[in-house]
């Protein structure tokens, strides 16, 4: 199957390099057409195993990471706030 | 020397934890620049935690058997305040504010973390070779890959740089390299262990896990970090006991399933004969084998990577350079920003796994793929199921052939997926399956032998492995890691 690398790519939020641009669509090509091998089935699916339902926790207000511990690794902080690029102009 | 004897040493005053640590990083010196085990060693903390452990030896405090035992942790696991990286340019900086629950459980049984262990990036790949920092090599043949995505867990142990290991499992990233480098692994049940703290890959697959060289060792592992934990939604509401105590390694009477589909035309015969050949020696203590039958097997590979794809690409949606981790220098915009840090954080294999994430859950595409693989993914399943009707434990070759050469596999996406063809239907079907070695292939390569059992079937894994291991007379570090009077030989 030929597959859009370019719009897959943007979708993912990804640009490849034209140079590696063929490699990329021959090797996913190869990867999806193993994929294609599963026939169609009519069996139906659940999402969670119903011998072990999860169990969410109650939503209580606890004590937490303190906000300069959580922006400790942010790239670019300022004035105890995440900075990105203006997105509103 | 196994975590069990070493435990036995402290206890008696025969040796400190401070002289154990001292000898392991005396072995990572020595190696560690052959090998690339860890991408992070932390010898400094390491001997801080080996001290308290020997003041509490001292105080005569009661100790957990893991107390003072070196251990390696997976750079996808978090250590508060230390390197988690993922193998990957895009957390190389990252140092998590907190610890995962496994970490902190490892803390308060007293062991001590000497590294976080090299892996593939984002625990995607067979081989350890697509670490952004550097390939793992195994300690058997440094020619060899160690197996991967766990390759740094599985070689540190096999090269006596640490006495036990936690990877992570998704398709058989702690069997395949505890394969590869002849050491003990399990991918415990699915919901046994709490992954909060570990970098989700394929939230419905992913596993963490203990590596060690001996069961009973991985058995001890097991027992301090398995348990609910409120901290992680899908692990399972049930008691555990002590399973290295409850081991009675006795095979008697015990029925093994033995799946043709695993010994086919794929798997190199010197595989089949080492396998064939253990079984026939748990046969001889008692167990009975049975031919059975898990047809699908074929499909599992595509609906694998299907479905942990799919996974992929949402849970690495998260890395877009604004709250942590790596962020590209020059972008015009938030857009351009966001795919230039992508684009510059992630390797070539993440890129393929993300976009064929993203285009099996694209529209048009999904009932084709993403539909038909959680349908398969129920088949898989209920053929185990069936199965352990006919039988109580299934045996398979770990990897269908011992590890390859460095290089040999990178420019063949499918030739490297295929190293997990035996390991992948576990997961899909969340049942826990240990890996032991089985014996040594033409090139004096380790081979594995996988025991699958019923979810939550953990002890009799433990005793089917055990029992293998008495027969074997016990497994140990890889021959050519064997220094002159080593500590940890």
């Amino acid at each position: 199957m030929q597959i859009d690398i370019r719009h897959i790519a943007k979708l993912a939020r990804l640009s490849i390099e034209d140079e590696k641009m063929e490699k990329f669509q021959h090797e996913m090509e190869t990867i999806v057409a193993m994929c294609e091998k599963l026939p169609p089935m009519d069996d139906a699916y659940t999402a969670v195993d119903p011998s072990n339902p999860m169990r969410l926790r109650p939503d209580q207000v606890k004590p937490s990471l303190k906000r300069d511990q959580l922006l400790k690794n942010a790239p670019q902080v300022q004035a105890g706030c995440i900075v990105v690029p203006k997105v509103v102009e | 020397m196994t975590a069990a004897s070493l435990s036995e040493k402290l206890q008696k005053k025969e040796c400190s934890a401070v002289e154990i640590a001292h000898s392991v990083f005396g072995q990572i010196a020595k190696v560690e620049g052959t090998i690339g085990s860890f991408v992070t060693v932390c010898e400094e903390q390491a001997l801080e935690q080996a001290k308290e452990v020997d003041r509490k030896i001292a105080a005569g405090e009661d100790l957990s058997p893991l107390a003072g035992i070196p251990i390696g942790v997976k750079d996808n696991i978090c250590t508060k305040d230390v390197l988690t990286s993922c193998g990957s340019k895009m957390l190389s900086n990252f140092q998590p504010p907190y610890n995962a629950t496994v970490v902190d459980k490892l803390e308060q049984a007293g062991a001590v973390i000497v590294g976080k262990c090299n892996m593939d990036e984002f625990a995607m790949g067979s081989s350890c070779e697509t670490s952004y920092f550097k390939p793992a090599k195994n300690p058997w043949n440094p020619d060899y890959v160690p197996g991967g995505s766990s390759g740094g867990s599985a070689s540190c142990v096999s090269a006596g740089e640490a006495v036990l290991a936690l990877g992570s499992d998704t398709g058989g990233s702690i069997r395949l390299p505890a394969s590869y480098c002849g050491v003990v692994g399990l991918k415990p049940t699915y919901g046994s262990v709490s992954r909060y703290g570990l970098v989700a890959f394929a939230s419905s697959l992913d596993q963490i896990g203990p590596l060690g060289r001996s069961v009973a060792d991985v058995a001890s592992l097991y027992s301090v970090i398995c348990g609910k934990d409120p901290m992680d939604a899908t692990s399972a509401q049930r008691e555990y006991g002590d399973f290295c105590q409850g081991m009675n390694r006795s095979v008697k009477g015990l029925r093994i399933g033995i799946p043709q589909e695993y010994f086919g035309e794929g798997v190199e015969p010197q595989v089949k004969a080492a396998v064939m050949a253990g079984i026939q020696r748990l046969a001889e203590e008692g167990a009975q084998a049975v031919n059975i039958t898990l047809p699908s097997t074929d499909y599992a590979l595509s609906a694998y990577y299907i479905i942990s794809s799919a996974e992929a690409s949402s849970n690495l949606a998260r890395f877009d350079g604004v709250k942590y981790g790596y962020r590209a220098k020059d972008y015009t915009n938030l857009i351009d920003m966001y795919e230039k840090t992508r684009s510059e954080g992630f390797g070539d294999e993440v890129k393929r796994r993300i976009m064929l994430g993203t285009f099996v859950l694209s529209s048009g595409f999904y009932d084709a793929y993403y539909k038909r693989a959680k349908q398969m993914q129920q088949r898989i399943a209920q053929e185990y199921a069936d199965a352990f009707q006919q039988c109580d434990v299934i045996l398979t070759p770990t990897s269908p052939s011992p590890a390859f050469r460095v290089g040999e596999r990178t420019d063949d996406p499918l030739k490297m997926y295929a190293a997990d063809v035996c390991t992948v239907t576990v997961n899909i079907a969340g049942l826990p399956a240990i890996s032991v070695p089985c014996g040594i292939s033409e090139n004096g390569l380790p081979i594995g032998m996988q025991m699958i059992g019923p979810k939550f079937s953990e002890q009799m894994l433990f005793d089917v492995a055990g029992c293998y291991e008495t027969i074997c007379g016990g497994f140990g570090i890889a021959p050519s890691m064997k220094g002159e009077g080593g500590q940890t030989k």
